[in-house]
């Protein structure tokens, strides 16, 4: 089994002949302090009175896209020079980021220093098993109607890619609410309650009228580390 | 020291804002008090203030989303409070976009969210646009454009990136409209209505530069009369009225003086409240 999956990561174009078409996704975060973060954090506890339902909160930046021009190893090695490359996309002096393969064939590919499965600082500082106990990781990326920035982006990326070429991208802005709650669906009813703005009192991260919400995970921290 | 506003216009000065003083000036030109009021001084001073506005800028440097976290700022309450009693309250720009974040305009449902400012969609670009544009004074009650004719074409500079009222509400547009909300349009030198960039130099709906609420005492407007408050703020290559007149005052310090097209806005002021 082990044996099988690994041939897909370096196994050549396709058993048929055709050229794999890779999904990947791209999470980049300042590794000095973020600002917009300490923002959010600071106006959902102390402006709308949500610190009760905050435990700590991760922004990012988000792209996802597929590639195809070659085998996973040699798409996400192409893909991961340019993005190093175009501050675009990182700057190495500031920025950390994880570049990964989505694809269930190839779901261990993965480069740069960032660790998103242990990226959850908890705003009391605390990291021991007890802490984590009650809290849910909600995923949320915030995109555009019709964003024009996202074709930017991709034909920046063909621009410069050598062999590889990328399409279907998405951009957006990726929160990750570490949320209080009993359950998965408590918690993310609580995250679309931070996150869309409804009035003055309510919600921060999108106004609906423009953005949308889409929630990609709800995982339970604690019980030695994400759960699900 | 704070001091109280009392009869006096106070421009509100959030972290971040850039247009302060020269908005106090315009402000002063038509011979009001005019001073700054920081946002986190005790917001019982502005009782009894002639008018409030917020400037442009970028307040918390637009973390997030530019005009969100100053709308949740505690001095927002205080702003909705003398607004409803009738205060005049305009939002230049950046001021205009927390008056949106606020739900203070359009208005229709006190502090509900019914617009956005969205990313400007330009042809053949994306992002920041600055550049002189005309605007249509529409019918309209509102407060802050009563000393302009209606029809009147009034050449503005815009400077913003974020800049297109949208809504995914068509009914609130209806209800604008009938409501006579939509107080500035973009149009051409001529005053016609064209929806393509540049003369709709955002992508706004309906062309929509300027909104107030139901009662006429709140204006958002994206345009900035406070650059143009002057002659000598206006380009000489500007077209129409304005720009003939520019071009007139070449060579005379006291010609240059004179107003320019945004100054009535704050001239408004001058005239008496109308009951809200």
């Amino acid at each position: 089994m082990r044996k099988e999956k690994k041939g897909y990561h370096t196994g050549n174009v396709t058993t048929d002949g055709k050229k794999v078409s890779v999904k990947m996704e791209l999470w980049v975060r300042l590794k000095v302090v973020d600002l917009v973060a300490r923002t959010a954090i600071m106006t959902l506890i102390d402006k709308l009175d949500l610190g009760d339902d905050l435990a700590g909160l991760v922004h990012y930046s988000y792209w996802a896209m597929n590639a195809s021009g070659g085998d996973f190893e040699r798409v996400l090695e192409e893909v991961d020079r340019v993005i190093q490359m175009d501050s675009a996309f990182t700057n190495q002096n500031k920025h950390i980021y994880s570049l990964m393969v989505t694809d269930e064939r190839a779901r261990a590919l993965h480069r740069g220093s960032l660790e998103l499965e242990k990226d959850y600082p908890l705003e009391d500082g605390s990291s021991n098993e007890s802490s984590l106990g009650g809290i849910f990781a909600v995923d949320c990326l915030v995109r555009e109607m019709d964003d024009m920035r996202e074709r930017g982006f991709e034909a920046r990326l063909n621009e410069r890619l050598e062999g590889v070429t990328v399409s279907g991208l998405k951009a957006g802005a990726m929160w990750r609410l570490l949320v209080h709650a009993v359950d998965a669906a408590a918690a993310r009813k609580i995250a679309r309650k931070m996150a869309v703005t409804r009035s003055r009192r309510e919600g921060l991260l999108l106004n609906p009228h423009y953005q949308l919400l889409e929630i990609v995970s709800v995982a339970q921290l604690g019980n030695g580390g994400v759960g699900a | 020291m704070p001091h109280e506003f009392k009869d006096k216009v106070a421009v509100i000065q959030f972290p971040g804002v850039n247009c302060e003083y020269e908005t106090v000036a315009a402000v002063r030109s038509v011979g009001l008090d005019a001073g700054l009021f920081r946002w986190n001084d005790d917001p019982a001073l502005l009782d009894g203030s002639r008018a409030i506005i917020l400037p442009g800028g970028f307040s918390y440097q637009d973390r997030i989303r530019a005009g969100v976290v100053a709308a949740k700022d505690a001095i927002m309450g205080k702003l909705g409070e003398l607004a409803k009693e009738g205060t005049p309250l305009l939002g230049i720009c950046n001021g205009a976009q927390v008056l949106v974040e606020s739900g203070f305009i359009p208005g229709l449902h006190w502090e509900r969210v019914d617009l956005a400012l969205a990313p400007n969609v330009m042809a053949d670009r994306e992002g920041y646009y600055c550049k002189w544009v005309y605007l249509k004074k529409e019918e309209s009650r509102c407060h802050w454009t009563r000393t302009y004719l209606e029809g009147e074409v009034v050449p503005v500079p815009v400077s913003h990136a974020e800049g297109r009222f949208v809504t995914d509400d068509r009914d609130i547009i209806e209800s604008m409209k009938e409501n006579g909300q939509i107080v500035l349009r973009y149009c051409s030198s001529r005053g016609e209505i064209d929806v393509s960039f540049p003369v709709n130099p955002n992508g706004s709906v309906e062309n929509i530069a300027g909104v107030c609420n139901p009662e006429g005492n709140v204006l958002a407007m994206m345009p900035h009369p406070e650059r143009a408050t002057w002659m000598r703020q206006v380009p000489e290559d500007l077209h129409g009225e304005w720009g003939r007149k520019r071009r007139g005052a070449v060579g005379s310090i006291d010609a240059m003086l004179v107003e320019g097209p945004g100054r009535r806005i704050f001239t408004s002021l001058l005239e008496a409240r109308e009951p809200v």
